[in-house]
């Protein structure tokens, strides 16, 4: 029961607090909000090109174009061989038919017809082999040991656009963060000088707490409370701006980013937990170190 | 307190070779001109400070060895009440007692019992719901005893209680401080209210640039010898 007493007096009292100093409450609020936003903005992103960068992964890595008449024999030999190599998953034959068949279906996708001059046209695909990876930093040696072989033509890898976009990712996280963390210093600048100034409005208050023998979490945890209060609104507010702007971004991020249907869906889960973490975090933090500052002041 | 000695970092001495036992159920005065160690003394009896000599126990407390997480509990035996009342503006009188106890985690019900009783020690039942603006001086200086009493303490420190006050007004008080004194409670005050402390002939500790010159039996104000 004096626990529950405690929790209920320190709620109240920063319920109060919050709305005395509603201006500066309002504004630490506004900066919760403005990072919380640039978090989601980031996360989005991210979480965008992550996707990406799995779908490229799980493509095909490796495609080798075999040479014109390569027997049937060699060609079981050859992708015996593959198999064997490290980080590879699978090997997978495509033949001169098989791609030729691919390249009209692309082609009547989008609407065209593949004109090849003549009806039996003497023009060939070269047959290949596509090769699946389990581990994606592997693309590198099993295509240097392919262009080494001599039944092999040609050596076509993902590397080049996994690095690419690996790059950008790296770019857009490192510069993204360092923007959330500036802003992150702002808003925990301005909780600390909101709490700080709930405490000094209050310092009759506290010396009479102080002295009629009140415990120092009984003055130190509504303040707490109030910055913890400031994050969870704007931790709150933020999760419903994002939720309204998830249904328009939502389809793009499938199409666009090709992200699985199951990550979109718990996406708005996962940042709404984000959220709430680094919003009460934050508030926490904060308060936490201007009621400590001004206690340890006082004593 | 036992060669209490008290001396601020930019070296003023305001307590030198103190030494003072005051017994349970004790009333005594605390004289002084100002600046003569009279705030410093009460500031060490409730442990805002710690002195830089000496000993002082409190309740059975030595307040030296005492750590910071144990300062609530003595100040709960400890009541005071200041020169300028120092009431919460904005609450009644009765939220005014109410919130010594409900910042010390008390139950509702205890509190609902507590602070009907206090009012009407201090004669302020009928003023429950005043805000303190609302009373004259005598009456919040009388709130301010009834939240000083409200955990029952050993001992309550008056600062110069009377100071604000006129003097039929600082009598009432007075009148109520030896009321508390003979239900139990020991009671330590700090005046420059000559008059009072002539009439009342009780023990009188005169304090002169930080040293104890006099702890007398009922005594008056000013050396009579």
């Amino acid at each position: 029961m004096p626990f529950l007493r405690f929790v209920g007096f320190s709620i109240v009292r920063a319920w109060q607090g919050f709305w005395r100093n509603a201006m500066m409450s309002l504004a630490a609020t506004a900066t919760v909000i403005l990072m919380l936003v640039l978090l989601s903005a980031l996360f989005i992103v991210i979480t965008g090109l992550n996707s990406g960068l799995e779908f490229i992964e799980s493509k095909v890595a490796v495609t080798a174009q075999l040479v014109d008449n390569l027997s049937d024999e060699n060609r079981d030999e050859l992708i015996a061989e593959v198999e064997a190599y490290p980080g590879v998953a699978s090997v997978d034959y495509v033949s001169p038919a098989q791609a030729m068949a691919r390249l009209r279906a692309f082609y009547q996708e989008s609407g065209r017809e593949l004109d090849l001059g003549a009806t039996n046209s003497p023009i060939e695909l070269f047959g290949s082999l596509e090769i699946s990876l389990t581990d994606p930093d592997a693309s590198g040696d099993v295509g240097a040991s392919l262009a080494a072989h001599d039944d092999v033509e040609r050596v076509l890898t993902k590397q080049a656009e996994y690095d690419t976009l690996l790059g950008i990712i790296n770019v857009i996280r490192t510069v993204g963060l360092v923007g959330i963390g500036l802003v992150g210093l702002t808003v925990l600048f301005m909780i600390i000088n909101t709490i700080r100034i709930a405490v000094y409005s209050r310092a009759n208050e506290i010396e009479i707490m102080r002295l009629v023998g009140a415990s120092d979490s009984f003055i130190r945890w509504p303040f707490i409370l109030e910055g913890i209060l400031c994050g969870l609104v704007g931790a709150l507010v933020t999760i419903v701006l994002v939720a309204i702007v998830w249904d328009p971004i939502q389809p793009a991020m499938v199409t666009i980013f090709q992200m699985p249907t199951a990550v979109s869906t718990q996406f708005l889960t996962t940042l709404s937990v984000l959220l709430l973490g680094v919003g009460l975090g934050v508030g926490a933090l904060g308060s936490w170190i201007s009621v400590r500052s001004y206690l340890s002041a006082v004593h | 307190m036992v060669d209490l000695g008290m001396t601020y970092p930019n070296g003023k001495v305001a307590l030198a070779d103190v030494n003072v036992a005051i017994a349970r159920g004790d009333f005594v005065f605390l004289v002084g001109p100002s600046g003569a160690g009279k705030s410093t003394f009460i500031r060490l009896l409730i442990r805002e400070q710690v002195p830089t000599a000496g000993n002082v126990t409190v309740a059975g407390r030595d307040l030296l060895r005492m750590r910071r997480s144990q300062v609530p509990a003595l100040r709960r035996r400890i009541g005071i009440v200041f020169q300028d009342f120092r009431l919460l503006p904005n609450k009644t009188v009765w939220e005014n007692v109410a919130f010594a106890l409900d910042v010390t985690g008390t139950a509702r019900a205890v509190v609902r019992r507590r602070v009907p009783q206090l009012l009407n020690l201090v004669g302020l039942h009928d003023h429950a719901h005043h805000l303190p603006t609302q009373l004259s001086g005598g009456e919040q200086q009388r709130t301010a005893i009834a939240r000083a009493l409200v955990h029952d303490p050993a001992i309550l420190i008056a600062d110069e209680p009377t100071g604000n006050l006129d003097p039929v007004t600082s009598w009432e008080i007075i009148q109520l401080l030896i009321q508390i004194n003979e239900l139990g409670t020991t009671v330590l005050m700090a005046t420059h209210n000559q008059e009072i402390v002539n009439a009342m002939r009780r023990r009188v500790l005169a304090l002169e640039a930080g040293h104890l010159v006099r702890d007398e039996s009922a005594a008056a104000y000013e050396r009579e010898y």
